[in-house]
C-alpha cells in the first residue's frame, strides 16, 4: 500500500472562478427580481425566453456539476449513479396543459431545492473547504431557486385564476434520512443526475410553452382588438 | 449452604446431643463426598450475556456463578459453526456486582454474520459443563432482506487492517468486492455474507476509501467508505504580543492527516479554548490575555498531539504597525515623518524602528514616533513606511505601516558642467551636459551663458531656453584669454556659476604628440603625468576624429591628484576613430596636455586605397597609391602587402610596415603583363585589395639604335661591294644567292597603311632562338586573356602567325574600366582598333619564322618564378625577349576569312609581318631615358602628333 493519494477533489481554478462570475453577472438581475418573488408584468416571450436561458444555464452547469462531483466521491463512483435511491424526485414533468405542465415544473424546482441543500451539507463535511464542488453544488441551489421564482411569476401571469397549490403537485419527496457515508455519495450522485435530467427537460418544456402559451396569447389579443 | 443445612438438623431442642453427633457426621460425610468427586465443586457459569460496541467491533461476554478465576471462552459463526476463537481467560469477579466480564474485539465487524458464545469455569485441568450458548446475532438473518456493507465510514491509522464484509440481499448472488479499483479476494462467513481482509492500507482520498460489493450481474448493490489517514502532528508553537495585552500563537500544521470534513478534521484547542479560525495553512490561535504558558492541543479522530511553549511578555513583542504616518516638516535636504500607536503601551516602550526610504534606516528611542529623514534629495518624491521592533529583548519586527508619500522643497541646481570646442582660433561651442534630476534640484528653466575677457573689459551676456545645451561663439573681438560662464536658473534661484577659460585651438598634428590608446573592454584607460597648473582638474574630451562639423563632443572631468581615468562612453562604435584631448584646468587657462587616438574596436578597412596606379621604370614597375581616408580605415593601418596578382592567385611581393610609405617598386620584370594588388591592414585584416594591371614594352629607344646600326651597316656593305664589285655584280648576285639558302629575307605585308587586321590571338609566334640574342632583343606578346593563354598551343603549332602588340594599362580596380569579354577577343580588329585603351596596334615583325614557324611550349614555364626580388618572368601567356611562344590559339572565324592575311601567313617563302619587334633593355641607360625616342617612335607609328 503506497502512501500516495490522489487528490480527486478538483480545485476551483482562475476560468472556472471567472466562467461562474461572468455568468452570475448574467443572471444577477434576474435573480435579484425572484428572489424577492416580486412578479414585474413583463411580456410574455420575454419573460419566458428570460427563464429559458437561466434553464439552459443551469442545465449546462449540471452537467459539469455532475463531473465534478463523480471526480470527488473516489474510486467506482461512476456506478454510483446506477444504484437506486428512493425518494428523490423524477424527472419528469407531468400534467397535460400548459399551467399543469409549468406547474410541475415549479414544484419539481422546489422539490429539487432540499435534495440539493441536503447533498450539500454533506458533501461539506466530506470534501475539503476549497472543494469546487461545493461552490457549484451552492450555486446550483440558489440558481434552482431563481428558476422557481420565475416560474412561479410567469404561472401567475399566465393563469391569474389559477392559485398555486402550497405543496409540489407531484407530491413531497422528503429528504432521505441519516445515511451513511457510502449511502451520501450514491444519493447525491442519484440527485444531481436527475437534476440534469430535469433540467433538459425543463429546456425543452419551456421552448414548447413560448410557442403554445405565448402565441395563444398574442392572437387572443389581436383577435380582443378587432372587436 | 452451611446454615441451610443448619436450621434443616435443629427443628427440637431436646434432642442436642443427638444433634451434635448428627451434625458431626454429615460433616464428615460432606466432606467425605467432596473429596470422592472433585466436579462436584465446579459450576458452569450462569446468565452468560452479550453486550455489542459495533463501533469499536467488540463483544462483552458477562456471566454470573462462577467461583472460578479461569474460564474458557468459545465463539463460533452461529451459521456455518465455524470456529472463530476458543480461548481460556482469566477474568476475576466483579465483587460489587458478583459478575464476570470479558471483552473481545472481533476482527470482522459484529454485523457481519451471528456469533454463538459459551463459557465454562477452569480450575487447573477441572472444567465445569459449557454455560448455555448464547448468540450475537448478525444483520445476515432472513428479515433483514438488504444488502449491506460493513464497517461503514470507520476512520482508521495509515498502515492499518481491516476486515469488510457484504451480506448480499436475499434472492441475489454474490459477485465480486472492490478496494479503490481493485478487485479483492473474498471470504465465505455465511449463506449471505463474504468479506475480505485489507492490510496496511494507505492514506485515502479527501471522500475516502471505497470499498463496494457487486451481484453476479456486476451492479454494485452494496458499498462501504473508510476514511484512512493520520492522527495531528504540528509544530513550532509560538507565541507572541502584537499590543503587550493578547497573545497571538502560531504553529506549523506538520504532515497531513489526509482526514477531511467537519467531522475527521484536526481540531485546536489553546489553553482549553478552541481555536475555530486555525483552518487550512492559517495555523494561528488568540487569546485575549497573556498567560506566559500555552498549550497547544491538535486532535482528531485518530488521536491528539500537545505542544507547549512559554515566554515573558517583554520576550515576545512584535508591535502592529505604526498609524496615521505624517510629515510635520518637509525641507529640501531632509524632511521629519511621526507615526501614532494603537496601543498606547507602545509609548512606553523603548523602541527601535526601520525606516524604509530607498533603503532602510534604523532609528531607536523611548516611546518612539517621529524621525528625521536627512540626506533627501531636493524636488523628490519619496515614499516611507515604518516598523518597529522592542528594543531591549528585540523579538521580531512590527508589521509595515501604510506607505506616505510626500515631496522635498526645490533648491538651487548644481553648477552646470561645461566645456569649449574651439572649430578655429577664434570659433567654437560652449557645451554643458543636461542637468540630471538629482542635479537640477526642481525644474531648470533656462541657462544664462556669459563670456567675458579681463584683456578687453568686456563681457557678453546670453539667455537661453532649458533645451539647449550649447552655443556657438566667436571671440573674435574679446582677446586671447576668454572666460565663459554658465549658470542654471530653476524656480529657486540661479546654480553657482561654472567657468572654463577657452583653451587654445590645436588641431591634430600640432605642437602635440598623439598616442595610440586601445579599448579595454569597458572603456578607453588614458593616463598622463601630473600637471603642475591644473588647479581644477584634468578634462578629457573626445569626439570622432573624421568628424568635420558639428561633432559630438563629449567630455569627463578627472580630479586634480588623479592622473588616470576610464573614458567609457555608450557612444563608441566600432571601426570609428576617436580622438581623445587631455586639458589641465585651471582658473587662469586651459591648456592641452596630449592625445590620444583609439577605437573601441578596430576593422578592416572598408575601402581600398586610392588611385593606385603602375609606372614602368625600365625593368621595374613602381606602383604608387594614395591611402584610405580616415572614415574608411576603421583601424590603424598598419602597413600594405603588395601582391603580384595570377588568375586567383596572389604571391606576395612586400609588406610595407611603414603606413605612411604609399609606394613600392617592383623590380627585375621581365617584359609581360602583370597585375599588382595592394592591400592596406588594420589589426583586424587585410582589406579586399586595389588591382592595377601593366605591359612591360621593350625601349624602342634601342630598337631603333639598332634599326639605324643595322641599316649603317648595310649601306656600308653595299657600298664596298658596289665599290668592289662593280663590274660583277649580277654574277656575284647570283653566286650570294645560291651560297646564302638559309638567308631570311624580311617580307612586309602591309594592309593599308598600317592597318594591319589583327591575329585573332596576338602572339609572338616565331622565335628563331629561345637564346637572349641581342639583335632581336625582347620580343613580346599580350594575351588578351591570360585564362586562355595556355590552352591549344600544340594544335597552332603550324599556324602562320602575326604579332600584335598592346600597350595598354588597365587598372582592375575599377570595373569601368575593364573591357567586356565579347570586346577581349583579339579575333575582332574592330575590337581592337576600337578599344580606347589600345594605344597602338602593330602588325607583327617576323623575322624567319615566315618559312620556320616554331612552338616550343616544351619549354615554356607553366607559373611564372615568384618572389618579390627575384627575376620575374611574366604571367602565363606571355614571355620575355625572344621566348618562344607558348600560348597562342586557333584563328577566330574572322580572322580566316581575311583572306590577304591569309597569304600573306601562309607564304611559305615569304614571311609576312606586320609588326616591329621592339628590343627589351633592361640596362640603367635605358632605364635613365625611357619615353623619349619610344614616344616620338609610337607617336609616328600611330599617327598621334
Amino acid at each position: 500500500m503506497s502512501g500516495h493519494v490522489k487528490n480527486m477533489c478538483p480545485q476551483l481554478t482562475i476560468s472556472q472562478a471567472a466562467r461562474t462570475l461572468l455568468s452570475l453577472l448574467l443572471v444577477a438581475a434576474i435573480d435579484s427580481v425572484s428572489a424577492g418573488v416580486v412578479c414585474r408584468k413583463q411580456p410574455c416571450g420575454s419573460s419566458l425566453q428570460r427563464s429559458l436561458k437561466l434553464t439552459k444555464l443551469i442545465h449546462k452547469e449540471s452537467v459539469d456539476l455532475l463531473k465534478t462531483y463523480k471526480l470527488s466521491q473516489g474510486d467506482m463512483s461512476e456506478l454510483f449513479c446506477q444504484m437506486s435511491i428512493n425518494n428523490v424526485p423524477d424527472p419528469n414533468i407531468s400534467g397535460l396543459d400548459p399551467s399543469e405542465r409549468m406547474l410541475s415544473i415549479y414544484s419539481h424546482c422546489k422539490a429539487f431545492l432540499p435534495h440539493l441543500k441536503r447533498v450539500t451539507e454533506q458533501q461539506t463535511d466530506l470534501q475539503p473547504p476549497s472543494c469546487s464542488l461545493l461552490s457549484k453544488l451552492s450555486t446550483a441551489h440558489n440558481r434552482t431557486n431563481g428558476l422557481a421564482n420565475q416560474i412561479n411569476c410567469i404561472y401567475q401571469t399566465l393563469f391569474p385564476n389559477l392559485p398555486i397549490p402550497p405543496e409540489p403537485v407531484d407530491g413531497p419527496t422528503s429528504v432521505p434520512p441519516s445515511q451513511n457515508v457510502f449511502q451520501q455519495k450514491v444519493y447525491g450522485c442519484v440527485v444531481l443526475k436527475r437534476f440534469k435530467a430535469f433540467l433538459s427537460r425543463v429546456t425543452r418544456e419551456l421552448r414548447t410553452l413560448k410557442s403554445q402559451v405565448c402565441t395563444r396569447r398574442i392572437t387572443f389579443a389581436d383577435t380582443n382588438a378587432l372587436f | 449452604m452451611f446454615k441451610a443445612w443448619e436450621i434443616f438438623l435443629y427443628p427440637n431442642p431436646a434432642l442436642n446431643f443427638f444433634t451434635t453427633v448428627s451434625r458431626t457426621c454429615l460433616v464428615v460425610l460432606y466432606l467425605g463426598f467432596q473429596t470422592v468427586d472433585g466436579s462436584a465443586g465446579l459450576a458452569p457459569p450462569q446468565q452468560v450475556r452479550l453486550d455489542a460496541d459495533k463501533e469499536t467491533q467488540t463483544l462483552s461476554v458477562t456471566w454470573e456463578d462462577g467461583h472460578a478465576s479461569t474460564f474458557d471462552v468459545e465463539i463460533l459463526r452461529t451459521e456455518l459453526m465455524e470456529m472463530v476463537l476458543n480461548e481460556t481467560v482469566g477474568v476475576t469477579e466483579d465483587q460489587s456486582t458478583g459478575k464476570h466480564q470479558w471483552n473481545w474485539t472481533s476482527p470482522v465487524p459484529l454485523e457481519c454474520t451471528s456469533l454463538s458464545v459459551k463459557v465454562r469455569s477452569r480450575d487447573g485441568q477441572d472444567v465445569s459443563e459449557w454455560s448455555s450458548q448464547q448468540i450475537l446475532p448478525g444483520l445476515d438473518l432472513p428479515d433483514n432482506t438488504d444488502s449491506q456493507m460493513y464497517p461503514e465510514g470507520k476512520t482508521v491509522p495509515v498502515g492499518s487492517n481491516m476486515t469488510f464484509c457484504c451480506i448480499v440481499e436475499e434472492g441475489q448472488q454474490f459477485g465480486s468486492l472492490w478496494y479503490k479499483d481493485t478487485l479483492v479476494k473474498e471470504n465465505m462467513l455465511s449463506r449471505r455474507t463474504y468479506a475480505t481482509t485489507m492490510t496496511n492500507q494507505g492514506p485515502s482520498n479527501p471522500s475516502g476509501t471505497n470499498v463496494v460489493c457487486s451481484n453476479e450481474k456486476k451492479m454494485i448493490i452494496a458499498g462501504a467508505v473508510v476514511f484512512v489517514g493520520y492522527p495531528p502532528l504540528p509544530s513550532d508553537l509560538v507565541c507572541e504580543t502584537h499590543d503587550l495585552t493578547s497573545v497571538d500563537c502560531q504553529w506549523s500544521k506538520g504532515r497531513d492527516t489526509y482526514l477531511f470534513g467537519m467531522t475527521r478534521q484536526t481540531y485546536y484547542t489553546l489553553n482549553g479554548r478552541n481555536c475555530p479560525k486555525a483552518r487550512n495553512s492559517n495555523m494561528r490561535c488568540g487569546l485575549e490575555q497573556w498567560d506566559g504558558n500555552w498549550t497547544l492541543v491538535a486532535r482528531n479522530l485518530l488521536g491528539e498531539f500537545r505542544l507547549t511553549d512559554a515566554a515573558e511578555l517583554g520576550h515576545r513583542v512584535r508591535p502592529v504597525a505604526p498609524v496615521n504616518l505624517t510629515t510635520p516638516e518637509v525641507y529640501s535636504w531632509n524632511a521629519s515623518v511621526g507615526w501614532l500607536w494603537k496601543d498606547k503601551g507602545f509609548e512606553r516602550l523603548s523602541l527601535i524602528c526601520q525606516v524604509c526610504l530607498s533603503g532602510h534606516q534604523t532609528y531607536t528611542g523611548y516611546g518612539l514616533n517621529t524621525v528625521v529623514l536627512k540626506d533627501l534629495q531636493p524636488d523628490e518624491k519619496y515614499s516611507v513606511k515604518v516598523r518597529c521592533g522592542s528594543q531591549k529583548n528585540f523579538w521580531k519586527w512590527g508589521e509595515w505601516s501604510l506607505p506616505l508619500s510626500f515631496q522635498t522643497k526645490m533648491d538651487r541646481s548644481v553648477a552646470p558642467d561645461i566645456w569649449l570646442w574651439m572649430d578655429s582660433d577664434n570659433l567654437g561651442r560652449v557645451l554643458w551636459k543636461p542637468l540630471t534630476k538629482s542635479e537640477s534640484h526642481g525644474q531648470i528653466s533656462g541657462y544664462e551663458v556669459i563670456l567675458w575677457s579681463p584683456e578687453e573689459n568686456s563681457q557678453q551676456t546670453l539667455t537661453l531656453p532649458q533645451s539647449v545645451y550649447s552655443l556657438p561663439i566667436n571671440v573674435t573681438d574679446l582677446g586671447s584669454k576668454v572666460t565663459v560662464t554658465v549658470t542654471a536658473r530653476n524656480p529657486a534661484g540661479v546654480s553657482l556659476p561654472a567657468n572654463v577659460v577657452i583653451p587654445r585651438y590645436l588641431p591634430d598634428a600640432e605642437d602635440t604628440a598623439i598616442s595610440k590608446v586601445a579599448f579595454n573592454g569597458s572603456g578607453f584607460p588614458l593616463s598622463w603625468v601630473a600637471h603642475a597648473n591644473a588647479s581644477c582638474g584634468y578634462v578629457v574630451d573626445w569626439y570622432n576624429t573624421s568628424c568635420t562639423q558639428d561633432c559630438n563632443v563629449e567630455w569627463t572631468r578627472v580630479a586634480a591628484d588623479n592622473t588616470n581615468t576610464m573614458v567609457q562612453s555608450g557612444n563608441f562604435f566600432a571601426g570609428v576613430r576617436y580622438t581623445f584631448s587631455l586639458y589641465a584646468c585651471s582658473s587662469e587657462s586651459t591648456v592641452l596636455l596630449e592625445r590620444w587616438h583609439g577605437y573601441m574596436q578596430e576593422l578592416v578597412p572598408s575601402r581600398t586605397v586610392l588611385r593606385l596606379s603602375p609606372n614602368q621604370e625600365g625593368a621595374d614597375v613602381q606602383l604608387t597609391w594614395d591611402q584610405i581616408p580616415l572614415e574608411h580605415q576603421r583601424g590603424f593601418i598598419l602597413g600594405y602587402t603588395v601582391y603580384l596578382t595570377n588568375a586567383s592567385h596572389l604571391t606576395l611581393l612586400a609588406n610595407i610596415t611603414d603606413p605612411q610609405l604609399t609606394n613600392h617598386t617592383v623590380r627585375n620584370l621581365v617584359l609581360g603583363s602583370y597585375k599588382f594588388t595592394v592591400k592596406a591592414y588594420t589589426a583586424a585584416g587585410e582589406d579586399g585589395g586595389a588591382t592595377v594591371s601593366i605591359s612591360l614594352e621593350p625601349y624602342t629607344y634601342w630598337l631603333i639604335m639598332e634599326i639605324l646600326v643595322a641599316l649603317g651597316t648595310m649601306t656600308c656593305l653595299l657600298i664596298v661591294i658596289t665599290i668592289a664589285f662593280t663590274g660583277f655584280s649580277f654574277s656575284i648576285f647570283t653566286i650570294l644567292w645560291k651560297t646564302m639558302p638559309g638567308t631570311g629575307l624580311i617580307c612586309v605585308c602591309f594592309q593599308g597603311t598600317l592597318d594591319v587586321k589583327p591575329s585573332p590571338h596576338s602572339m609572338v609566334h616565331i622565335v628563331e632562338d629561345s637564346v637572349w640574342d641581342s639583335s632581336k632583343e625582347a620580343l613580346v606578346t599580350v594575351p588578351e586573356e591570360d585564362e586562355e593563354g595556355t590552352g591549344d598551343e600544340a594544335a597552332d603549332t603550324d599556324e602562320p602567325a602575326s604579332l600584335r602588340y598592346y600597350n595598354q594599362v588597365v587598372e582592375e580596380g575599377s570595373s569601368s574600366q575593364r573591357r567586356p569579354h565579347a570586346s577581349d577577343s583579339s579575333a575582332s580588329s574592330t575590337g581592337s582598333m576600337d578599344s580606347g585603351h589600345t594605344d597602338v596596334t602593330y602588325t607583327g615583325i617576323q623575322t624567319s619564322a615566315c618559312y620556320r614557324p616554331q612552338m616550343q611550349s616544351a619549354s615554356c614555364p607553366e607559373e611564372p618564378q615568384t618572389g618579390p626580388e627575384e627575376h620575374l618572368q611574366p604571367p602565363v601567356g606571355s614571355f620575355g625577349g625572344y621566348q618562344p611562344q607558348c600560348s597562342w590559339k586557333q584563328d577566330s572565324p574572322e580572322a580566316d576569312g581575311d583572306g590577304l592575311d591569309q597569304t600573306c601567313l601562309g607564304s611559305p617563302t615569304s614571311v609576312t609581318s606586320s609588326q616591329f619587334l621592339l628590343p627589351y633593355d633592361t640596362s640603367e641607360e635605358g632605364k635613365e631615358h625611357p619615353s623619349s625616342a619610344s614616344t616620338w617612335f609610337h607617336n609616328l607609328l600611330t599617327g598621334k602628333p
